[in-house]
């Protein structure tokens, strides 16, 4: 076995994207190694006659309005395309059009050599894969350039096979992506009877589809009714016996959201393009339901299981980390390297197995060591289990108790029939009584003992209708008692007189956010948005982009507006209130807040710090702008004490890092350009 | 940085304490060093250089100390001077620590050794200085000439600590009856002592009963931002606010100790190493050697076999990949990514506390105070906190703690108590933080053919809603905890859990380092207090809990049934349908090619699939016939990889076989083909060398079906175990 190294490659094919939900601490991967938890996308998209024809009614000044429905859904997919490899860098995408006069096929096909040939009208635009720069390029251009587009883009004259069409999907699901646990076909139509007086054809489709449920590639219906011309998609003429619901043949059975995709409109008599429809449709789906954890029984009460699935509905999106990159010497295409790491034994450098390795901890200056066995048993609390201990009202949960991201639960069947009504009932008793459990929470085998808040969350809808956030629970990680920090001590206490408050009070009520909540929607990540569009535009070779418009920065003309005058009143307010206090308790502050008018120079010329009055027997109180200034002119910064600079900068928010010099140059940098300004 | 530390342990070890004192199964030596090895270890778990400890033994068979020529000073041995103690003064000190044969050895004249030593050690400098004496008093103490003892104590600003085997304590309820007189006397004299000094005087029941409770650790507040929370721009309008702040951490996660990974030493046979394992401690070279990661790098080559190329560490530089392209920047354009920002707080707007969302939160909170001698923020600060207070709201923030770091949003909330006032704030998301997935609603159903239920086996009936509301009620925690004075309190505030792999970890790194060939302790019960509801509570709630169970009506789905014979197919056991209801396994049955039986290897796992759902031959042959077919096409899969390309194809047709198999309790289906598979790739049958692929049916974990998965099976999990590895 020794030639047979622990590859990280080969792990991270299968666990990467599990590893990325599960707490870095946790050392076991348990069941969810077992499918690679990817997902793959294929558009199929319908190049028809119907489909390119621009709709009559466009409005010429919103150009969106215009686009032939192939084009829309081209311009959807490419938007995708962009989208997803952000948010999921290892999922696979492709583009397939059919009723295409071209046909093309996967290219050096080596296993059957077959060409083209094999499905006629069905042109692979793009083959699915993890999207290249090149991709995106393609398709931007397909979708901005009607030269190219009008070559490929010609309806064929002879309707193609949609037996054909489902079964080239299925070749492109079996071979590119294999063992993915979720496989989805994105199916963008206007027709909605293929096929409509050859029942043979029909069922071969039928045929094609259940292989299709069978490989375990899910189909997704996307169909455009045309109202100009008086055509509304009908599912049920051949659609139905396409695509499969998730849930057994049962009328009452609840109907999976993901089957309320209503047709999308040609034209855009209601205002929404046809674009923004299929984006919104396919923004719905974009993203795979991948369940955290879903073998975890959760515990009511002794002797009252139930089973649920864990999802993760908010998680912090991080730019990505840097790889290696080689160059070849010969050729211009930089290639990723992949690296793989072998264990070796640091005294001999020998390669070491896995079974050899034993734990220890680092302790006196030695190792304490513990075999495996020993380690697990210590590290067992128990098998998994999310178990409620007991109630209590939301106000026993404070604010502050939160240190990690919070995980969504909803019931499932699975292991448990009847425990959809029973988790129902106890999310609307949370819900109404404003309680919730608190629990012991396990959530993987060996994983670190939690005790958690299970809370209700309802159902938020948006105005047009959908729903923004599933109703369900919520498990909130407890800090334990080793978690919760002190704040510093010897914190004076100087409380806001009541007049202070009363202004202040009137400024927070001018200042409500719309509809007084955060809507996350409404802040896009600017650091993130601008690490890909640059990323982006190195990949395409474009020029580097302006810095975009940062919707996270207060909207500074509305606070003053809104505000300005009741702030300043605040100022005035807070400066006798100030003056008060120093009187009454003899004592003699650093006057720190500039509210507004009570400022006899502009804030921005002298820099944004409040000035400090040195005081004796305040060692803190550090360097004051003047002095810095004057000894900046003198060129004698460096009679600064590290410390001294340190603080200074930090009240600018400056850069305190590195040594001395560094320190004294981002000084000189501040003063120099303030001096410019 | 943390103060300097000075500890001596004083520890008895005179014939009297290898008595077994009021039934204690332990002597009364192990008994007071279950309270010295607690504390010792955790001062070493520290690995403080400037935490010293020295120890000192009382009633010892030799003398050795620095004024041993007085006679007074007989039978004290120092064991151990003043120093960082690591691994091997645990070791020395183990074996030190014995009952002795010795009867005489004055306690008082210990104190002045380990005062010597102190002050030896510690000269004036600045340190924490404590002394601590473990005796059961049982020898003659010489009582004269304390009040220069008790001087020096003070003098010096030691704190001394006197712990007795069976003291009287009154305050925590422990009398020994029929207590010899001189230790009733020597108990008076040591209590005396440490009331003049200043020290305290206590019974080791509980110092040892203390110790079970978890120790938390205080870490120095260091601040995560220090600069201006504004409201409005001060840069453009003269009509912003701006408040000097200082932010800490509020939560932050105690982490255990990471344990690193080691391998027995080149020169140590194996056979040793596995008897070897848990003693290694004992001896001075543990015997064991890092591991360290070597990485190598590869590259696409197609013109290299198997298609990848080892390339140099040092050919490489750093870039990014966009999708699968590898996106270069040099070194001078590194920063290019860096989304340029400066240091601020700014208040966004404000919210409504009633309408926030607990699960918006994604990280640990953090407080934030008015800068410390800046009075006016202070007051200013204060003013905001009362204000949002009084509103009912929040203010949202943006916050950059330093240039160029990422922006983030923060909640702002107002803390008031008597004392201390703050604002806590806690990271929202952004737009790319949410993933839309989508859920039925809970409280009613909407069907497939579009109506809206309120009566349907998944929703609550009123039996089972009332049920859970009595239940929800009952089961109440905020009043069931019971403070000091046996108030009702809340049960389990956050103050009082500690984290159970924190500490256990932490409790089973000690208890080895002192006893290396021993068993691990068993996990202290405070630990895991809080992993069952209250028996009380239960008890008290059985019948609420029994209706809850009645209306709830949950069934076990039996194991058995959880496969996809029964779950895909639909409770009534008829193959899927699509939403037309179209009868496709007819369909399917007409179709010329499938009738044959025959697999397509381009289309195998559907056909499989379909082979197995239609089949109705009880004798299984169609099945077997099936499982034969799709292993000659995964074979050919694998022949005609070039390098892994056929794996992922390989591995899926294993595991939907795999699967399938495990639906007709024919486990040597599937084991007999993975005998014979297994066969072939190591013999290099299936186009050369393909032992990688064998590497992925390991992490796929489709290893031969188990007993304990199948009870027809007959392979035990070691015998499954063993047939993964490749030898």
């Amino acid at each position: 076995m020794a030639d047979l190294p622990y590859r990280d490659k080969m792990a991270d094919n299968s666990n990467r994207a599990a590893e990325e939900e599960e707490d870095e601490e946790d050392e076991v991967v348990d069941e969810s190694g077992y499918k690679t938890v990817k997902d793959a996308v294929l558009f199929a998209i319908d190049v028809s006659k119907s489909m390119l024809t621009t709709p009559e009614d466009a409005d010429p000044k919103k150009p969106d309005t215009g686009l032939s429905p192939t084009i829309a859904a081209l311009k959807c997919a490419y938007s995708l395309m962009q989208q997803r490899i952000i948010s999921n860098p290892n999922d696979m995408m492709g583009i397939l059009l059919f009723g295409t006069k071209k046909s093309k096929f996967q290219e050096g096909d080596d296993e059957t050599g077959k060409t083209g040939l094999q499905y006629p009208h069905c042109y692979l635009l793009t083959d699915l894969d993890v999207p290249a720069a090149a991709d995106v390029k393609h398709l931007r251009n397909l979708v901005n350039d009607e030269g190219e587009a009008t070559d490929l883009l010609r309806a064929s004259d002879q309707e193609v096979s949609m037996a054909n069409v489902l079964f080239c999907a299925n070749q492109i699901f079996t071979t590119k992506a294999p063992n993915f646990s979720s496989r989805r076909l994105f199916l963008v139509t206007d027709n909605d009877s293929p096929h409509a007086t050859n029942r043979d054809a029909r069922n071969s489709a039928a045929v094609r589809a259940k292989d299709l449920y069978d490989l375990g590639v899910t189909i997704e219906l996307f169909p455009i009714s045309h109202p100009d011309r008086g055509y509304t998609f009908d599912r049920s003429k051949f659609y139905d016996d396409i695509v499969y619901s998730a849930i057994p043949s049962d009328p009452d059975a609840p109907a999976p959201l993901t089957t309320d995709i209503k047709a999308a409109n040609a034209s855009a008599k209601d205002g929404i393009s046809l674009l923004q429809a299929l984006l919104s449709s396919v923004a719905s789906r974009a993203a795979p339901r991948r369940a955290l954890f879903s073998s975890v029984p959760f515990e009511i009460g002794p002797g009252l299981k139930i089973s649920v699935k864990g999802f993760i509905l908010l998680k912090r999106q991080e730019p990505k980390r840097t790889s290696y990159i080689y160059l070849p010497p010969d050729s211009e295409k930089p290639q990723i390297a992949v690296g793989s790491s072998t264990l070796m034994a640091e005294d001999t450098a020998r390669s070491v197995e896995k079974v050899e390795i034993r734990k220890a901890f680092k302790f006196g200056g030695e190792t304490v060591s513990f075999t495996e066995d020993e380690l697990s048993k210590i590290r067992n609390f128990g098998d998994p289990v999310l178990r409620i201990i007991g109630f209590k009202p939301l106000s026993m949960l404070p604010i502050w108790a939160n240190y990690k991201h919070n995980t969504f639960i909803y019931p499932s069947e699975e292991d448990f029939v009847g425990s959809t009504r029973v988790f129902s009932a106890l999310q609307q008793k949370l819900l109404k009584s404003q309680k919730f459990g608190l629990a012991w929470f396990i959530p993987r085998r060996n994983a670190v003992p939690t005790l958690a808040a299970v809370y209700a969350g309802a159902e938020r809808i948006s105005d047009a209708g959908d729903q923004v956030m599933p109703p369900g629970l919520w498990i909130k990680p407890l800090p334990f008692a080793d978690d919760i920090r002190e704040p510093p001590a010897e914190i004076d206490l100087i409380k806001a007189s009541d007049d202070c408050i009363d202004k202040m009070r009137v400024v927070v009520q001018q200042l409500q956010l719309p509809k007084a909540v955060y809507d996350p929607q409404r802040y896009p990540n600017p650091s993130l948005q601008w690490f890909y569009r640059i990323l982006q535009a190195l990949a395409l070779e474009e020029d580097l982009p302006e810095q975009p418009e940062d919707k996270t920065l207060p909207r500074w003309k509305q606070i003053h507006k809104r505000a300005g005058q009741y702030v300043v009143e605040f100022g005035e307010v807070l400066d006798k209130a100030f003056a008060r206090w120093q009187k009454d308790s003899g004592r003699s502050g650093a006057p720190g807040v500039n509210g507004g008018a009570k400022r006899s120079q502009p804030f921005g010329a002298s820099g944004s710090a409040p000035k400090r009055v040195k005081k004796e027997g305040d060692e803190d109180a550090g360097i004051s702008d003047e002095d810095m200034r004057a000894a900046f002119t003198k060129n004698a910064l460096s009679s600064f004490t590290v410390a001294h600079l340190k603080t200074w900068l930090q009240g600018k928010g400056l850069s305190t890092t590195g040594k001395k010099q560094d320190l004294i140059d981002v000084v000189t940098g501040w003063f120099e350009t303030k001096r410019d300004a | 940085m943390a103060q300097k530390e000075a500890t001596v342990y004083i520890v008895d070890c005179g014939r009297s304490m290898g008595e077994h004192a009021h039934g204690r199964k332990q002597s009364n030596l192990d008994w007071a060093l279950e309270y010295v090895w607690d504390k010792i270890t955790a001062t070493v778990a520290t690995g403080r250089k400037t935490t010293l400890a020295g120890v000192v033994g009382l009633r010892t068979d030799g003398t050795d100390n620095s004024m041993s020529h007085d006679e007074d000073y007989e039978h004290i041995t120092v064991f151990q001077e003043l120093s960082q103690l690591l691994m091997p003064n645990l070791k020395k000190l183990s074996k030190d620590l014995v009952v002795s044969r010795t009867k005489t050895g004055d306690a008082i004249s210990a104190l002045v050794v380990a005062i010597q030593m102190i002050a030896t050690t510690c000269k004036k400098l600045q340190y924490i200085r404590k002394i601590v004496l473990i005796t059961d008093a049982r020898a003659f103490v010489q009582a004269d000439g304390l009040s220069s003892i008790t001087k020096k104590i003070k003098d010096d600003n030691i704190e001394l600590i006197v712990l007795g085997v069976d003291f009287d304590d009154l305050e925590y309820g422990f009398k020994e009856e029929g207590k010899d007189a001189t230790k009733a006397e020597n108990e008076e004299v040591l209590r005396t002592l440490c009331e003049d000094c200043g020290g305290v005087f206590g019974t080791l029941a509980q110092a040892i009963e203390e110790m079970s409770m978890p120790r938390v650790k205080s870490t120095r507040p260091v601040p995560s931002y220090k600069g201006l929370l504004t409201l409005g721009n001060p840069q453009t309008f003269d009509t912003a606010l701006s408040i000097n702040v200082e932010r800490y951490p509020k939560v932050m996660q105690a982490k255990p100790p990471t344990a690193s990974r080691f391998v027995v030493r080149g020169d140590m046979t194996t056979s040793q190493a596995a008897t070897d394992a848990s003693s290694a401690t004992l001896n001075g070279d543990d015997g064991l050697a890092a591991v360290k990661s070597a990485r190598t790098y590869q590259v696409e080559d197609e013109e290299a076999p198997g298609g990848k190329r080892d390339v140099e560490f040092d050919e490489l530089s750093k870039g990014y990949e966009y999708g699968r392209t590898a996106v270069h920047i040099s070194e001078s354009d590194r920063n290019v990514t860096t989304y340029e920002t400066t240091a601020s707080m700014d208040i966004v707007g404000f919210v409504d506390r009633a309408r926030y969302e607990r699960y918006l939160e994604m990280d640990r909170a953090c407080l934030i105070i008015g800068q410390r001698s800046d009075g006016k923020s202070t007051m200013a600060l204060s003013a905001l906190i009362h204000a949002l207070y009084e509103l009912d709201s929040y203010a949202v923030a943006r916050l950059v703690v330093k240039e160029n770091k990422e922006p983030r949003m923060l909640l702002l909330a107002p803390n008031i108590e008597p004392e201390f006032e703050c604002l806590y704030d806690i990271e929202l998301p952004f737009a790319e933080d949410v993933r839309s997935y989508k859920f039925p609603p809970l409280d009613r159903v909407v069907t497939v053919s579009g109506k809206t239920l309120t009566l349907h086996r998944n929703l609550p009936n009123n039996d089972l809603q009332t049920a859970m509301d009595a239940y929800v009620d009952n089961m109440d925690l905020s009043t069931f905890g019971k403070d000091a004075d046996g108030q009702e309190v809340e049960y389990a505030p956050m103050d009082e859990t500690f984290s159970p792999m924190l500490h256990r970890i932490n409790q089973v790194i000690k208890h080895r380092a002192i006893f290396p060939t021993a068993d691990p302790p068993p996990t202290s019960e405070i630990l895991i207090k809080y992993s069952h509801p209250p028996q009380q509570l239960i008890s008290q709630n059985q019948s609420t809990l029994n209706k809850l169970i009645a209306a709830a009506e949950v069934k076990k789905v039996p194991p058995k049934a959880r496969g996809k014979r029964f779950g895909r197919k639909g409770r009534n056991g008829e193959a899927d349908k699509p939403l037309s209801e179209l009868d496709v396994t007819a369909l399917l049955a007409a179709d010329p090619k499938r009738s044959t039986k025959r697999l397509d290897p381009q289309n195998a796992i559907p056909e499989f699939k379909q082979l197995l759902a239609t089949s109705e031959d009880e004798s299984l042959t169609e099945v077997k016939e099936a499982c034969i077919q799709l292993q000659t096409i995964i074979s050919n899969w694998l022949r005609h990889s070039v390098g892994d390309s056929g794996y992922g194809r390989a591995i899926e047709a294993l595991r939907v076989m795999r699967e399938e198999i495990l639906d007709y309790e024919q486990p040597e289906l599937y084991n007999g083909m993975l005998r014979a598979l297994k066969g072939d790739v190591l013999e290099g049958k299936l186009g050369g060398d393909r032992k990688d692929f064998w590497y992925q049916v390991r992490v796929n974990r489709l290893g031969l079906i188990r007993k304990s998965e199948m009870g027809a099976s007959e392979v035990g999990d070691e015998e499954a175990r063993e047939f993964m590895l490749v030898k």
